[in-house]
């Protein structure tokens, strides 16, 4: 069967007829101004989807550049209907690939994500030299003190420094830390980067006994020595860079945006784990009451999590009073001293209200 | 080579819509979600293949030859050798110098700089990329030029803008055409570029001083109309909403007036949204006019028919499609905080999957949903207006020797630059 077409030959733009003709295996065409010409029907590859009363436009693989254009509806049936690869559309290799590279894909960035997620920060928070952590740190709990007042008194800087002795006895190797305590009306505690411990006045007003202020700063303590802050830093790092995966941009600067880091800081389940475990550790080892920081854990946990001025940047840092399905099971890991050893105090009378007295 | 018999033809542009685009688009939806948008660039080529095939030159429609793995490598490439150096440096030095140091600050001043200088060179080379991935007849098209020298214009007009107040508008777009228009190929035959941006001027003038007019009125009218309303009792009621720590709380009276101010205010910014882009749609329709009518193809020259009021509807067709996509996100998005709430999950899970979720749905919805749309409309406006008077010789049009690049539009789909 003889139909009349249109061929491009891809080198000019000149409109040539032809004449079409069809044997199963090749596909050949000439006319006045083209030569006979041979594709082999294998070779054929349909630019787009056969439709009853539009031109079927055809191309052939040893000659990508060329258009054979058909219009003849019966040419086109029967051509197609023996060659299911020109019906157009995504073929199975085609379907193969695209599945390839989506599991390929989701494949790649599970495993990006879990190198910068979970494998890296760990790692990298414990090689980052001292001076960086420091500067960091500095700067964050510059921001996020927000230029409240930080809480001086000799004698309350005394009994925090006593404090902090009493909690080394038992562990020696306790990580190079700095205490702040500052006048903020918000309940929360927080180390961040390079050992810094932030406290607030609110803190020191709820507590009603030294060793649960102790058992709080313990717990912050296991924080410092576990690298969290440090290692949050580095997640957070992380998630710009897949972030910018996916929406094929530079996403902002989220490393250097301190609102943003307040709000994502949170640590993990498993850290408030690992600095709770250390917590008790070094209460046990150090002789002070952990029952104390299980009262205040009590406590807070009835008062739903702090409470205070919502918008400062302050209370939305997670901080240890994170309130999670977890608090409850974390409170229950708290035990008493074993028999036979004498809870000594973690600050004198004294000092205890010198410490309270430290904001006033 | 056998004597070429020359027998110039007219040419005539339309767009002929046909059904498949929404096939497409809920497909690119559907796989944007499954593949966490990595399907972007598949999606992007097969809407384009799709709207490309309705253009139609004398019958015989364009063709879109790009594949999605070119974009996908692109930028891929961008990614490796731009954006992840960039992010790690920039969260080096957040470690090493602390994130609030100004030297992190003035880094990213120089990456913006740096952003501002690769636009040009970007959308430059996705024009390039396009051209040579667009079919006609057999014969493709590219970009003659040096896209670093684009840049550096496209760099100067930003300035150039910034520093007139706008006045350089008519004379940078003019330059910049010359440039971008002047360099495109269609096989070995050139587009040529030629004209003044001086016939621009008068309606630039009217669009910017009506534009200051309403800018002014519009605030003064609005202070007027607040100081003689409400007097000070706004401003007392404003005290009392923002000061509640002494004690005093608003009174219903005082909460209705905020109340009527900020639907005043609201008012008031629907106005500038709406009536200034009207004011511009002016110069639009103005400016694409003359810079068809600069444009000639050996020899013919180009009109484009568009008026003030095609392309306000064009604009207005275009901004409703989008607010309605994003309400309807917003809707599906309400819907799975309630559900969520529903199952009672935990807040913070719940947030962070709502979190998740939203930014999959709403950047595949109203992207994947809205964006094929929207081109379509853009590029068949201009079809439908677009003529050309002369006749071309067809016949002596060969093809294209320059190299077909083999990856695209990387830096332009990073700097998101639109370029569809």
């Amino acid at each position: 069967m003889v139909v009349s077409a249109t061929y491009f030959d891809g080198e000019s733009a000149r409109n040539r007829s032809v004449d079409v003709n069809e044997d199963g295996t090749n596909l050949t065409f000439s006319g006045t101004d083209t030569p006979y010409t041979s594709w082999s029907i294998k070779g054929l590859h349909a630019i787009d989807a056969p439709t009853p009363g539009q031109p079927y436009r055809l191309t052939h693989e040893d000659k990508s550049g060329a258009r054979l254009i058909i219009r003849d509806d019966v040419f086109i049936k029967t051509l197609v209907s023996r060659s299911s690869h020109l019906k157009g559309g995504y073929s199975s290799r085609d379907i193969a690939h695209i599945f390839g590279w989506t599991i390929g894909g989701l494949v790649a960035v599970a495993a990006l994500g879990y190198v910068a997620m979970v494998l890296l920060p760990d790692k990298v928070a414990h090689i980052l030299p001292e001076t960086w952590r420091n500067r960091v740190g500095s700067q964050m709990e510059a921001a996020m003190a927000e230029g409240a007042k930080l809480c001086h008194s000799p004698a309350g800087d005394a009994a925090l420094s006593a404090m902090i002795t009493n909690l080394a006895l038992g562990q020696p190797d306790l990580p190079a830390i700095s205490v702040h305590i500052y006048d903020i009306p918000v309940l929360n505690a927080f180390a961040v980067s390079g050992g810094k411990i932030i406290m607030t006045r609110e803190i020191l007003a709820k507590a009603d006994g030294p060793d649960e202020i102790a058992g709080v700063l313990a717990h912050e303590i296991g924080h410092v020595a576990h690298r969290h802050p440090e290692a949050q830093l580095v997640r957070l790092t992380g998630m710009q860079v897949l972030g910018s995966v996916f929406t094929g941009s530079n996403g902002g600067d989220m490393t250097t945006n301190i609102a943003f880091m307040a709000t994502v800081l949170r640590f993990t389940r498993e850290a408030e784990a690992e600095a709770d475990a250390y917590a008790r550790d070094t209460l046990v080892k150090s002789s002070i009451d952990p029952m104390g920081l299980k009262r205040f854990f009590e406590k807070i946990n009835k008062l739903e999590g702090g409470g205070g001025d919502k918008s400062s940047a302050f209370s939305k840092l997670g901080g240890i009073f994170s309130t999670h399905p977890g608090t409850e099971d974390r409170m229950k890991l708290i035990e008493p001293l074993p028999a036979g050893v004498v809870a000594k105090p973690s600050l004198t009378n004294e000092q205890w209200l010198a410490l309270k007295d430290i904001c006033k | 080579m056998p004597p070429i018999d020359s027998a110039p033809e007219k040419l005539n542009f339309a767009y002929v819509r046909r059904p498949g685009l929404w096939k497409i688009m809920f497909t690119n939806l559907g796989m944007g979600i499954i593949t966490l948008t990595v399907w972007h660039f598949w999606g992007k080529t097969n809407v384009r293949k799709h709207i490309w095939s309705c253009i139609h030159i004398n019958d015989e429609p364009l063709e879109y030859t790009g594949k999605g793995g070119e974009l996908f490598r692109g930028f891929l490439l961008v990614f490796v050798i731009f954006i992840l150096p960039l992010l790690l440096l920039t969260a080096f030095l957040g470690f090493y110098l602390g994130p609030q140091n100004p030297a992190i600050s003035g880094l990213n001043f120089l990456f913006a700089i740096a952003g501002y200088l690769l636009g040009g060179f970007a959308l430059y080379k996705a024009r390039n990329y396009q051209l040579s991935r667009t079919n006609w007849r057999g014969i493709r098209g590219n970009m003659a030029g040096s896209a670093g020298l684009y840049s550096l214009t496209y760099f100067g007009n930003i300035l150039a803008k910034w520093f007139s107040f706008g006045w350089a508008t008519p004379v940078m777009n003019v330059v910049m055409s010359e440039q971008m228009i002047g360099d495109m190929r269609f096989g070995d035959s050139a587009f040529k570029f030629k004209g003044r941006a001086g016939p621009l001027y008068p309606t630039y003038a009217l669009c910017w001083f009506l534009t200051l007019f309403v800018v002014i009125g519009g605030i003064g009218l609005f202070s007027y109309e607040v100081i003689n309303w409400f007097g000070t009792g706004l401003s007392d009621a404003f005290d009392h909403l923002f000061k509640d720590k002494e004690g005093v709380k608003p009174t219903v009276e005082e909460f209705k007036l905020i109340g009527i101010f900020m639907l005043g205010l609201v008012g008031l910014i629907m106005c500038y949204v709406l009536i200034i882009p009207a004011l511009w749609a002016i110069y639009s329709a103005k400016e694409m006019r003359t810079l068809a009518n600069y444009t000639r193809f050996d020899g013919a020259q180009f009109k484009l028919n568009a008026t003030a009021a095609s392309v306000i509807w064009l604009a207005v067709g275009n901004l409703l499609i989008i607010v309605l996509a994003i309400a309807m996100a917003a809707i599906l998005l309400f819907g799975i905080g309630f559900l969520a709430a529903w199952m009672g999950l935990d807040k913070s899970t719940a947030v962070a999957i709502l979190i998740g979720i939203m930014v999959l749905v709403i950047y595949q919805g109203v992207w994947a949903l809205t964006r094929p749309i929207i081109i379509q409309r853009n590029i068949s406006f201009v079809f439908k207006r677009l003529t050309l008077d002369g006749a071309v010789d067809l016949n002596r049009i060969r093809q294209s020797i320059a190299a077909r690049p083999t990856r695209g539009e990387g830096l332009a789909d990073a700097f998101d630059l639109g370029a569809w």
